[in-house]
């Protein structure tokens, strides 16, 4: 084969849908929800729940993604407020890959409403045309398909991809429309418009640390050399290099196929140390209910159940269990996560300032539906059919009431 | 300790108990073989503390004692040793030297007293089984046991010793065989013994055919023995759930088959099937089974195999690799199966099997979902 000096540049785009939850919410109850200017999705008004998303004009009143729905309704007192429709929501989800699926070989998704697509190697299928074109194309054919409106950004890789979605939404007042192209070689100048804060994976602690070197933009960075950054960053030299090619936009991750999580977890920091063990199984219950109702959600199914505890010293440690068979159920997970916890606490019995709980070796749901030979002699780590009815009743209630209208009794 | 023994004579007391000896362990003694003199030669013995196995060969003993060495080691140069009278001796403790030919060893040991003493088991009230019998037992039913940890019991395989038969019995809680044989031990107690299938894997290989054995139990262990060697088994304890009521009496559907030509289209059929619930279908019909698999995300199969069949169709489904197995251990060409209903146990048989043993195969449906 001949030895290619330059590869061609990479084609990847990011199709984000656009208010996903806000758009599917209106979908599914098109007299009540899809007439409400002013619309909340997260939970009924009166819930405990917090926001999920909200409508552009609800936006506008200050409401934003994970504040508590009560806050939401004083900001905004005339929104519509709506639980999430999770199963509509996963269903159009993968609608939408579907349709992206017949334009890119790869595509990978990133959450429920964002997916990257490759399109390497399409170049002579797509006779050449632009990417902002065949971008262009994919907006309209998932509208067609699905009902739903995605932006779509693109450049020569993920983080460019990333970085230009969010000028492709088409808000009102921006003149945007619906797909940001950026061009190859003008990659390190579309990222000096952005803060730090804005590339994915900088988080809250890195920017404090950022911060405090006075590195706030992606221009504060690139006045700096590679040692300089090096030497600042003393953790490691990784890091230092991962931010010197992140500020020019240069990224070689590749767009991973596959369209399922590796895992689903929840876990929580605590205001204030937990020692108590009941009330850390408190805790873990409020966590695995949660984890096994996403999981549900999702139509997975688990076999293996982590427990993470961060000690107040900041020493992490995590137990794990694989079990016989793949399950839904909360009453399984939460009876192995607790007998997990009890594993923790008797190798190390201090205040405890972050559990959660993981789910992973992660499957399709398929009711096995085994019959047993020996009725009393039901596995404790499987999930029993009065289990799965139990899961699929909560919920259904969960659904229409929102998370918080069915919990187990420990937690009232 | 100072004996001479043939070479040949060595290699079959080890074979016999390095099966027993832990690849991997945290006591280090149990890596080794204990060998002690006795009068007519020398006894190997070895253990993982769930199975003791001890054999005693001929040997000329010089001078009596004892010593524990590494198991894996004597095995691997008794292997590589010429065909000659093999010397070995201690001094002291833990120094073995062996010499055969030219060749001469020395070899570590450890002390005799960290070596665990097996169970004592009183053959006062004992059973006499045929070898031959217990390995035909052993090696229709033991495969059915299940091997995870959440039921222990049925990690074990029921052992039914009556003066008149003996049956054994394994089962996972979704399939379960079945095998019965005719014996004769008298004065000998009836007895229901939960026996690992590890111990019973090693019984099966360890003594002839036609070797008459002497089994005995005693607190939480058992014992076999022949003249020259024991086995000692830690027991599960039980009780063992009651079986005899999920086997089926009243199933009034029977299907003939032969044998391979049904096992090669279920394996056919299980390539297609789901990897967690391994589910397929069969459709009953008069003359002809059907069978079929659909799986979301892969695709779906269909074959057809024809059998003797007459009752109304059925429809049911299975754990293909449930029914594979238990076919590969019938011992005739071809199965009886019957059945009740699409929620009821069914069972399969060996069909015109010229035996005086009775062997039964039970596997619970799946249920189909449409």
């Amino acid at each position: 084969m001949a030895e290619s000096h330059h590869a061609p540049p990479r084609r990847i785009l990011l199709a984000d849908a656009d208010a996903f939850f806000v758009a599917v919410a209106r979908l599914v109850d098109p007299d009540g929800a899809g007439k409400a200017d002013l619309l909340i999705v997260g939970g009924e008004r009166n819930s405990r729940g917090v926001v999920c998303s909200a409508s552009y004009s609800a936006r506008k009143f200050g409401v934003r993604s994970a504040m508590p729905i009560a806050r939401a309704v004083r900001l905004c007192p005339d929104a519509l407020c709506v639980p999430i429709p999770r199963r509509a929501c996963s269903e159009k989800s993968r609608e939408i890959r579907r349709v992206l699926a017949r334009y890119a070989p790869i595509v990978e998704t990133a959450s429920i409403d964002e997916w990257y697509m490759d399109l390497g190697g399409t170049e002579d299928l797509y006779r050449g045309e632009s990417l902002a074109t065949t971008a262009g194309r994919v907006r309209l054919a998932v509208q067609e398909a699905t009902g739903l409106s995605v932006s779509i950004g693109g450049g020569t890789s993920k983080l460019i991809a990333k970085m230009a979605v969010e000028a492709a939404k088409p808000k009102p007042g921006t003149g945007a429309t619906g797909v940001q192209i950026v061009e190859r070689g003008t990659e390190a100048e579309w990222m000096r418009r952005f803060e730090l804060a804005d590339i994915p994976l900088v988080g809250p602690k890195f920017q404090e640390r950022l911060g405090k070197l006075g590195l706030r933009t992606v221009d504060d960075v690139l006045q700096h050399d590679l040692p300089a950054l090096t030497r600042w960053l003393s953790t490691s030299k990784r890091e230092a290099l991962w931010l010197f090619d992140r500020v020019r936009g240069i990224d070689d991750s590749a767009v991973h196929p596959g369209e399922q999580a590796k895992s689903i977890s929840r876990d929580e920091t605590f205001a204030k140390d937990i020692g108590e063990t009941a009330e850390l199984e408190r805790e873990l219950l409020r966590l695995a209910t949660r984890a096994a109702f996403d999981l549900r959600n999702d139509d997975l199914a688990a076999r293996t159940i982590t427990v993470r505890i961060r000690d107040f010293d900041f020493r992490t440690r995590q137990a794990s269990r694989t079990l016989p068979e793949a399950v839904i159920s909360d009453r399984v997970i939460f009876a192995t996560a607790r007998s997990l916890l009890a594993k923790l606490r008797r190798a190390r019995r201090v205040r405890a300032r972050l559990l959660g709980v993981a789910l992973s070796s992660l499957a399709p749901y398929e009711s096995s539906s085994q019959m047993t030979l020996f009725a009393e002699m039901q596995r404790p780590d499987s999930d029993t059919e009065r289990d799965r009815a139990l899961a699929k009743s909560v919920d259904f209630v969960r659904d229409k009431f929102g998370a918080g209208a069915i919990v187990p009794a420990g937690l009232k | 300790m100072r004996f001479t023994i043939a070479r040949e004579k060595l290699q079959e007391g080890l074979s016999a108990v390095t099966a027993a000896v832990p690849t991997k362990t945290t006591l280090p003694v149990l890596a080794n073989i204990l060998l002690e003199t006795t009068d007519k030669g020398i006894r190997l013995s070895g253990t993982d503390l769930d199975i003791a196995v001890s054999t005693e060969v001929l040997a000329d003993v010089e001078t009596q004692g004892s010593i524990t060495i590494p198991a894996k080691k004597l095995a691997e140069i008794a292997r590589e040793l010429p065909s000659a009278p093999v010397k070995m001796s201690s001094a002291g403790e833990q120094k073995v030297t062996l010499e055969c030919g030219r060749s001469r060893f020395k070899l570590l040991g450890l002390p005799r007293d960290e070596f665990p003493s097996f169970p004592t088991v009183r053959f006062n009230e004992s059973w006499r089984v045929r070898s031959g019998d217990l390995q035909k037992l052993i090696g229709h039913t033991a495969f059915a046991a299940s091997t995870e940890e959440s039921r222990p019991i049925l990690n074990g395989v029921l052992w039914e010793l009556r003066p008149e038969r003996m049956r054994m019995v394994a089962t996972n809680g979704h399939r379960l065989s079945k095998m019965e044989l005719p014996i004769t031990s008298e004065g000998a107690p009836s007895g229901d013994l939960i026996v690992p299938p590890k111990a019973l894997e090693q019984i099966r290989k360890l003594f002839p055919a036609e070797e008459d054995l002497e089994i005995a139990r005693g607190d939480n262990h058992l014992a076999f023995r022949s003249p020259f060697t024991s086995v000692f088994t830690r027991l599960i304890e039980g009780p063992y759930p009651n079986y005899e009521q999920v086997i089926p009496k009243d199933n009034d559907r029977v299907a003939l088959a032969d044998k391979n030509v049904l096992a090669q289209s279920l394996r056919r059929m299980s390539i297609i099937a789901s990897d967690q619930t391994h589910r397929i279908r069969l459709a009953f019909n008069a003359g002809m089974l059907k069978l079929g698999v659909q799986t979301p995300d892969l695709g779906e199969a269909q074959d057809e195999v024809p059998i003797n069949y007459e009752g109304d169709p059925l429809e049911i489904g299975f754990n293909a690799n449930y029914l594979i197995e238990i076919l590969r251990y019938m011992p005739t060409d071809e199965v009886r199966l019957t059945f009740k209903a699409a929620e009821r146990a069914a069972t399969i048989e060996p069909e015109g099997w010229k035996d005086d043993a009775r062997y039964l195969g039970l596997v619970m449906p799946l249920k189909l979902i449409d």
